[in-house]
Formats: structure tokens, sequence, C-alpha cells
């Protein structure tokens, strides 16, 4: 590009210099680019310089000169382009696609690719339709398309002709022209410059005359960048603190901060108008904006009405419906309440019911073999329904964060829900649980005090008032029914005798074992006595031989010895017939003993048959 | 930024698409911080099996839009021989080939096409071969068919 540049001097190729101007002016001048631009590398080759050719077709000599010529042009260009670029730094070319059109333009100066005003067109050969070189470029770099020595080529977009770009042309001149008298505003409108100019004319405005634009601080050793129309201001680059925000930044950048950033600000609203600060323009337009149009607050209960938030005082203070809006939401928030407390008390009032009938099941079951079949039928319909409500409820009221909802989960918890099988079973341990130590427990239940006697209630005798419980209590719906409670009532009675007759009879074989006990003491102590009255016979006896004998011994005649013999066999005799009164006596006490056991064993036996 | 998305942000055409949409067509972007997938509402054409129904298609511009296709994919499922019947919905429209696709074409003109072949099916261009061949020996069905897809998948908006 640059090479077309220097190209440029020579007056016949005007033409050419000004694209060559045009392409370096919106496209960075990357070597990348000039490679990739065959065309103008063609159109370069096409036309050699005259001073080249004649170069050429000379000697040696004048190649070292056109070397050393070739050098000098390099560093020219180097020079160029690093200061070029240096510029670009801080202003990037302008990219004419982003630009904002003053004025509409003919849709036939659109590039049907980019949907843009043509920016260096071109027209293809084969079917004369116009794109951008860039647009064109990219289409075909996107279709892998064989490289050609012939220069790029490829299908039209719009009509799929195979085709290749044509040389710049007249036509294309044209469209270049009218594309480049499109006037635009300046790329640098959002910071404040307000010059419109032509499209052509849009990068020498950015690069040398917009005061919006940065360049280089004229300051010694600051190479900032700094707006054109501050360079004359000296150094801008210390320290600053905005006023509003209390923000620190550069002098330099202070005016832009008030004019985009800062966010206390006044900006405009874009309803009203009014100045606004810019951090609290987002709740003015949704709260405050007189020019908002907003509904009438009675809008739920049905008004149509939309207004300016100005006007919709004024429509509020006659509108009934909204008038009348805050009082209903109230209401409607107290039935809320309401209805939630209803809810809570009707799912109180489930749980004691359903706990009222286990308990009314406890206190009456029924017994005939067609009241129990209904009866669990119909306990199998009514308690896991009440279960199943019980649970969903609960799952429902666990969402509830109220203390009447933590109390029922208590109440819950702790009420055990009787299910028909486990009921039946649930009254006998009932009974079989009861203490024995009270000969006659209080009936469970609310029970008639006078209850007749068991076997001799006469069924038809009016009942008492207290007995059965009144019909409303459910169970006692049918003369059955008074029956069959009456039947039930008199087994309970039936089995609390039975009971106390058995803890009678325990009573009384505990009284006997202990009598037992006693008589075998009584018979222990009378063995002992016997055996030491036996012990003192003994001593006796022997006393009285030995007595017998020294009367004997004094008496010295051999016949006295026959008479102390028969004395001592006659005393002998008498102690036998000690000895075996106390057997008898003996015998007579054990006797005593068997006839007062068996006399008990009658009376306790005549006790039970008794009961 | 390459000039294919200024094409999308300068060239107005989202803008025009989204002030201005196509009959019986709402188009947004899915996510506002991307304006590379677009999110478009499409009304079943009163005319054809499809009325009714309420269809969410997602529109995928290539970076290098306008020279390559955009992807466009039903989201909502729908029974129709050029649309695969998947999750993944994805059309066989002509121009959204990327060998048929040309870069002055715009969405415009793509929301049309989608459009008319909810009208007439492009059964040379079929993707689901059965269902393009019921629609070819057995009309009835095919409506009967896609009438009820419209019913269990596009029926709420
Ligand atoms: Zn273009
Ligand atoms: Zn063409
Ligand atoms: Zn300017
Ligand atoms: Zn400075
Ligand atoms: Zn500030
Ligand atoms: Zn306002
Ligand atoms: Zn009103």
């Amino acid at each position: 590009m640059s090479r077309s540049r220097s190209f440029s001097r020579s007056p016949r190729q005007s033409i050419q210099a000004r694209f060559g101007f045009f392409d370096a002016s919106q496209q960075p001048p990357m070597p990348i680019h000039s490679s990739s631009n065959p065309t103008g590398n063609l159109l370069e080759v096409t036309f050699p310089p005259a001073e080249l050719q004649r170069s050429m077709s000379s000697n040696h000599a004048s190649l070292r000169g056109m070397r050393r010529l070739e050098a000098r042009r390099q560093m020219e260009e180097t020079n160029y382009l690093s200061s070029k670029a240096r510029s670009q730094n801080l202003n990037p070319p302008v990219d004419l696609r982003l630009l904002d059109y003053v004025t509409p333009y003919d849709d036939n100066l659109m590039c049907p690719v980019c949907r843009c005003a043509f920016i260096d067109p071109v027209v293809l050969v084969e079917c004369d339709h116009c794109f951008c070189r860039d647009c064109i470029r990219q289409t075909w770099a996107t279709t892998a398309s064989a490289y050609t020595p012939l220069g790029p080529r490829g299908d039209c977009p719009s009509c799929r002709t195979p085709a290749k770009l044509g040389a710049r042309s007249a036509t294309s001149k044209i469209l270049v022209n009218i594309t480049d008298d499109l006037v635009v505003r300046c790329p640098n409108s959002e910071q404040g410059c307000e010059a419109t100019v032509k499209r052509g004319e849009v990068q020498d405005h950015v690069g040398i005359y917009c005061g919006y634009s940065k360049q280089e601080c004229y300051a010694e050793d600051c190479e900032q960048p700094v707006r054109r129309r501050d360079a004359d201001l000296g150094c801008l680059h210390y320290n600053v603190t905005c006023f509003d925000c209390r923000e620190t930044m550069q002098k330099a950048e202070l005016e832009a901060h008030w004019k985009a950033k800062c966010p206390d600000r006044k900006v405009a609203c874009p309803q009203c108008q009014e100045p606004i600060l810019s951090r609290v323009l987002d709740k003015h337009s949704r709260e405050m904006c007189p020019a908002v149009t907003v509904s009438c607050p009675g809008a739920v209960l049905g008004c149509t009405s939309r207004s300016k938030r100005s006007q919709a005082e004024v429509h509020a203070q006659t509108c009934t419906l909204a008038i009348l809006a805050p009082v209903l939401a109230a209401q409607k928030q107290r039935l809320d309440e309401q209805e939630v407390v209803q809810r809570t008390m009707s799912r109180k009032l489930e749980v004691l019911e359903s706990g009222f009938a286990a308990v009314e099941e406890i206190l009456y079951p029924k017994h005939s073999v067609q009241a129990k079949e209904d009866d669990v039928r119909a306990d199998e319909r009514r308690i896991p329904l009440l279960l199943e409500d019980g649970d969903s409820a609960r799952r429902r009221h666990t969402r509830l964060e109220s203390t009447d909802v933590e109390d029922m989960d208590e109440q819950f918890s702790g009420f055990e829900f009787p299910s028909p099988t486990s009921s039946r079973p649930m009254s006998s341990r009932l009974i079989a649980s009861l203490p024995p130590s009270r000969p006659a427990p209080p009936p469970p239940g609310p029970r008639p005090q006078d209850l007749p006697e068991p076997f001799s209630t006469d069924f038809d005798m009016p009942f008492p008032s207290a007995f059965p419980p009144p019909a409303a209590h459910g169970p006692y719906v049918s003369p059955l029914h008074h029956l069959l409670s009456m039947h039930e009532a008199l087994r309970d009675e039936l089995s609390r005798v039975s009971t106390a007759v058995q803890e009678l009879d325990g009573r009384q074989s505990m009284h006997t074992l202990n009598e037992n006990l006693r008589m075998r003491e009584e018979m222990g102590y009378l063995g002992a006595q016997v055996t030491g009255l036996s012990r003192q016979v003994g001593w006796l006896t022997s006393t009285q031989l030995q007595r017998q004998q020294h009367q004997h011994g004094a008496g010295v005649g051999s016949s006295a010895g026959g008479g102390g013999m028969d004395g001592i066999a006659g005393a002998g005799a008498g102690v036998e017939a000690a000895v075996s009164a106390v057997g008898a006596a003996a015998s007579a006490l054990r006797g005593a003993a068997q006839v007062r056991a068996q006399a008990r064993r009658g009376h306790s036996e005549e006790g039970r048959t008794k009961l | 930024m390459a000039g294919s998305n200024k094409r999308i942000a300068k060239g107005q055409e989202l803008a025009d698409i989204t002030t201005n949409p196509p009959e019986g067509t709402k188009v947004k972007l899915a996510d506002e911080s991307n304006i590379f997938i677009w999110e478009v509402l499409l009304d079943g054409p009163e005319e054809s099996v499809y009325a009714g129904g309420h269809f969410k298609l997602k529109l995928v511009l290539p970076t290098n839009y306008p020279f390559k296709p955009p992807v466009l994919s039903f989201e909502t499922r729908i029974y129709h021989p050029n649309v695969t019947n998947d999750d993944k919905g994805s059309m066989c429209l002509g121009i959204l080939r990327s060998d048929e696709w040309k870069p002055p074409n715009q969405i415009r003109a793509v929301l049309k096409m989608v459009r008319d072949i909810l009208v007439t099916p492009d059964i040379d261009n079929a993707v689901e071969g059965a269902i393009a061949e019921l629609y070819k020996s057995n009309r009835k069905w095919y409506d009967k068919q896609a009438k009820e897809w419209v019913a269990k998948y596009a029926g709420k908006k």
C-alpha cells in the first residue's frame, strides 16, 4: 500500500493515488493487508514506473544505484508507518460501518452483505452485482475458494454466478463519490462533538480537526493522551477529585466523567425531562416520574383507567374502585388470616373427633358377629381415611409457621390413632391389667351407677336414665344395640367378679400355707419336749435301779437277791409303760394335727365351692 | 468486532426484526448479553395443521454471519418432515444449508421461509423420511398426527 503511495507521485496514476489513500485511511496498515490485497498488487505490476523499467534494462552500476534508492525508500516508509501507528494508537481508524448517518440513504447504496452504505465498492465482472471489497473478500474467504493466479474469484453472493473482481471502473468511482458524500455524525459525538461531516472526510476530521480526539500531551516527558481541545491548557495529567462523587481521577478525564460516568450527575429523565441524579434515575422512573403511565390503584377491582402519574392522583380521588381498593385489600387479608385459623381449627376438630371415636370404640366395642363385621367395615372406611387426612393435613400445616400448628403437631405425635385390628385386643388388655388388689375397680368410662344385678337383669324393664348412654352418642341406635351394650356390661361385671374370686383364692391358699408352717413348728416343739421327757424318764429309771442295788447289797441276803431282781423287773416294766404312754401321747398329738389339717382343707374346699 | 457483528448490531437487522417482526413471529435475544442467540416465538400459521400452536425456535448466528448461515432449531417439538423428530429439533431448510446460503439473505426471509414450510412442507428436502412418506401417502393421518403433537407440545405459550 505504501508502495502505491510512493507511486502516487507519478501524475499518471492520480486515480489510484486516491484509492490508495482511501484504503490506507480505513484499514490498519498491517503487512498482511498489502499481501492480501492481490488486486492492488496486480495493478501495481500492470503499471510499473517508467524509471524502474529503464533501470531494469540497464547495466549493473545502475542496479546498485537502484538498490540504494530502494533502501532509502524503505527507511522513509518505516518512519511514516511508525508515526502513523502512534497516532492511530490514540485515534484508531474510523470504522465506517459503525457510523451514524445523518440523512437516510437510498437502498441501492446499501451493500447486501453488510447492509451498510457501500464501503470501497467493487463490481463483479460477470453479473455487475456490487459489494464492499471487504464483504466480497470475506465471502470468498469463507467458501474455501481455490487460489487462482488470475486474482480472487468465486460465486456472486447474490446470484451465484461464478465471478471475479473487476478492475476499478467508472461505475464504482461514481458509487464511491456518492457514498463518500453521505453525511455522518462524528464518531466522538458521545463525547460531545456535534460535528457532522461527509463520510469521505470523517477520517480527516477525527485525525486532524475533532476537538474530542486524543493527541499527545504537549508537556515535556508526558506522553499521555489528552483531548485536542484541551491540549493548549497545559498538562492536565494530575489527580483531582470529583466534587460530587469523591472519585479521584486525572484532570483530563474529569469532564468526561461528569458527562457520562459520575453517579451524582444530573441527567434529563427521558419521560419528564426533569434533571434527575443518574443514580436515582431508575427509581425515579419506576416510582416517581410524573410522566410515566400508571394504572389506577383500583385496577385489581376492574378499573381500566391508565393515566400519567401526575393525573393518577386526581383520578384516584374520584374513582370508587380506587377508594375501595385498600379497604377490600385489608378485608381480603383478614379473610386469608381467618381461613388459615379456621383450617387449623378444623384440623383440631378432626383430631378430637377421631380421638373420641377411638375412645368410644374402646368403651363400647360391639360383640355380635354381624355388628362386629359392620363395625370393622365401617372402621376400615373411617379410620384410614382419618389417618390419611391427618397426614396430608400435617404436611400442609408444616408449611405454616404458627404456634398453633406446632401444638397440633405435638398432639399428633402424642396421639395414637387406633386401627381396627388393634382396638379389640386393647380392650381385653385393659381388663387384664386391672390392679388385682382393688376388689371392685371402677368401670372404665361413664357407666351407670345403678347397674342391675348380673343374671337378674330384666331386659324388658325401662332403662335407667343414665344407662345406656344417650342415643345421641352414636352407638345406641337400635334395641339390638341396647341389648348388646347390656350384654357387654354384664360380661365386664362377670370378669371383674371372677378376678375377685381368683384373688380370694390366692389369699386363702397363702393363709393355709402359713397355718401349716405354724403347725409344723408346734409339732417340732412337742417332739423336743417328748425327747426331754424320755431322757428324764431314763435318768429316773437308772437312779431307781442304782438305789435298789444299793439296798440289796446292804441286806446281804442271798434270798434278797431274787426279791431285788423282781423289783428291778417291776421298775423296768413301769418305765416301759411310761415310755409307751409318751408314744401314745405323741401319736395322739399327730392325730390331732391331722384332724386339724383335714378340717382346714375341708374349709377351703367349702369356700371354693361357695365361690 | 468483525464486519459480521456490525450487521447484527448496527445494520438494524435485530432492531428491525424485533420492532417490526414478520407476521406471526416474535424475536428477542435469548440472553441480552449475547447477540448471537435469538429466541423466536412462532405461531402456527392459520392455514396449516399447526394452527393454534406456539413454537419456540432458537436461532444461532455464527460469529462470521452473514458469511455463514444461521442455525435454526425447534425447541418445541413438532411433527414435520423438515424438522428432526428429537429434542434437537434441527431444521433442514434449503437456504440454511451452507452451500445454499447467500450472505445477502436476511433473518426476516428465513423466518418467512419457516412459516412457509409449516404450510407446505418441503418434501424433497425432508430429514424425517417416514413423516415425509406419510405426508405423501396418507395425508389425513399425517394431519391428525401433527395436530395431536401441537396439542401435546405446543399448546401453551
Ligand atoms: Zn458490504
Ligand atoms: Zn451477481
Ligand atoms: Zn468530531
Ligand atoms: Zn500531560
Ligand atoms: Zn463524580
Ligand atoms: Zn421523570
Ligand atoms: Zn380508577
